[in-house]
């Protein structure tokens, strides 16, 4: 058993080892394409960006990023050239368009339905608060005056 | 106002049950693809069979014809072979656009020319040949610039050379009739 999990472990350290180390000009460069192959989605897999998937494509997008990369091009113009060929699904970021505009006015048309429904609901209350003491003052007059006439008739009686 | 506050939610929960139900029978891989209406990118690659025979997108306008992209490891594409060539024998013409898979070094692989004309010829004589030529992307270039993302796609291609169509998938009797004939038809014209 012992000697089961050890050679898991030398697995995991050969597989490590056979990831291919990739050299950079400068820090940004390295800061730059590991900022892309995450932002970058893979076309064929459903949800996975393109530093996560192993899918033939994400390689050949990841090789292609870093060419671009080395080459000195911004993250613009490799976003660019990938869009152009893969389309908008291809990055994480949408883009606004007619497409896409429901995503940015939802949550606004959403904040503003709870405003409304709170300011309607507070509305609501105080109403009811005002009506409630409204009734309970009338009958409490009634009734005093009621118990005042009462009071007057026995008094006649007696 | 009570009654309608009464109904909000009913609505809401019929309206999210729709957009759910309705995803139920989208197709996630269906997407509008980039490169239509969009010359075929250039390129120059060889022939699979006659290596010294280069292809390039000048040397293919003239006529409409399909570019299919596949692989003898594609099992999908195996399955439609037969209905393309049956498609050939109706007059359609069809390009093959050959996606070879990297080779991993890792595992000792070594990428074979002549091992893969082989495979290629043996499959075609077993499975029907619908290809006019094949046109061999080693390097995935030409497939990268087309936004394929796996095989089999088809692009149908007019004779000036515009990509008219971009099927992702299988080609098979219902998704010609449905998606492309009509297309083809109206190129051929």
């Amino acid at each position: 058993m012992k000697a089961f999990f050890l050679s898991l472990l030398l697995f995991t350290a050969t597989a490590q080892a056979s990831q291919a180390l990739i050299e950079f000009q400068s820090p940004e460069q390295q800061a730059l394409f590991k900022e892309l192959t995450q932002e970058l989605r893979c076309p064929k897999c459903q949800n996975q960006n393109i530093a996560d998937s192993n899918a033939v494509v994400a390689v050949d997008m990841r090789n292609k990023t870093l060419e671009l990369v080395q080459q000195g091009q911004d993250k613009e113009q490799v976003l660019e050239y990938m869009k152009s060929r893969y389309g908008d699904f291809v990055h994480y970021q949408p883009p606004l368009n007619k497409f896409t505009l429901i995503l940015w006015l939802l949550p606004a048309l959403m904040a503003f339905g709870l405003v409304l429904v709170l300011l309607l609901r507070r509305k609501a209350e105080r109403n009811a608060v005002a009506m409630e003491s409204g009734d309970k003052a009338q009958p409490q007059q009634q009734l005093e005056q009621q118990l005042d006439q009462l009071i007057e008739q026995y008094r006649r009686k007696s | 106002m009570r009654k309608l506050a009464f109904f909000i939610p009913f609505v809401l929960f019929i309206g999210l049950s729709v957009f759910l139900f309705s995803g139920l029978f989208s197709d996630p891989m269906e997407r509008e693809s980039s490169v239509l209406n969009k010359p075929l990118p250039a390129f120059t690659l060889p022939d699979l069979q006659q290596p010294d025979n280069l292809w390039t997108a000048e040397k293919l306008k003239g006529k409409p014809y399909l570019l299919n992209v596949w692989g003898t490891w594609c099992v999908t594409c195996n399955a439609e072979l037969a209905y393309l060539t049956e498609l050939r024998e109706q007059g359609v013409m069809i390009v093959g656009l050959y996606y070879q898979q990297p080779s991993d070094a890792a595992f000792g692989e070594v990428f074979n020319l002549a091992a893969l004309q082989q495979e290629v010829a043996l499959k075609l004589e077993q499975q029907g040949d619908p290809y006019q030529w094949n046109i061999l992307d080693k390097d995935r270039t030409l497939i990268f610039d087309l936004g394929v993302t796996g095989a089999p796609e088809t692009f149908l291609i007019d004779a000036k050379g515009i990509i008219r169509y971009h099927h992702i998938g299988d080609i098979n009797p219902q998704v010609w009739q449905q998606k492309l004939a009509a297309a083809y038809q109206s190129l051929e014209e």
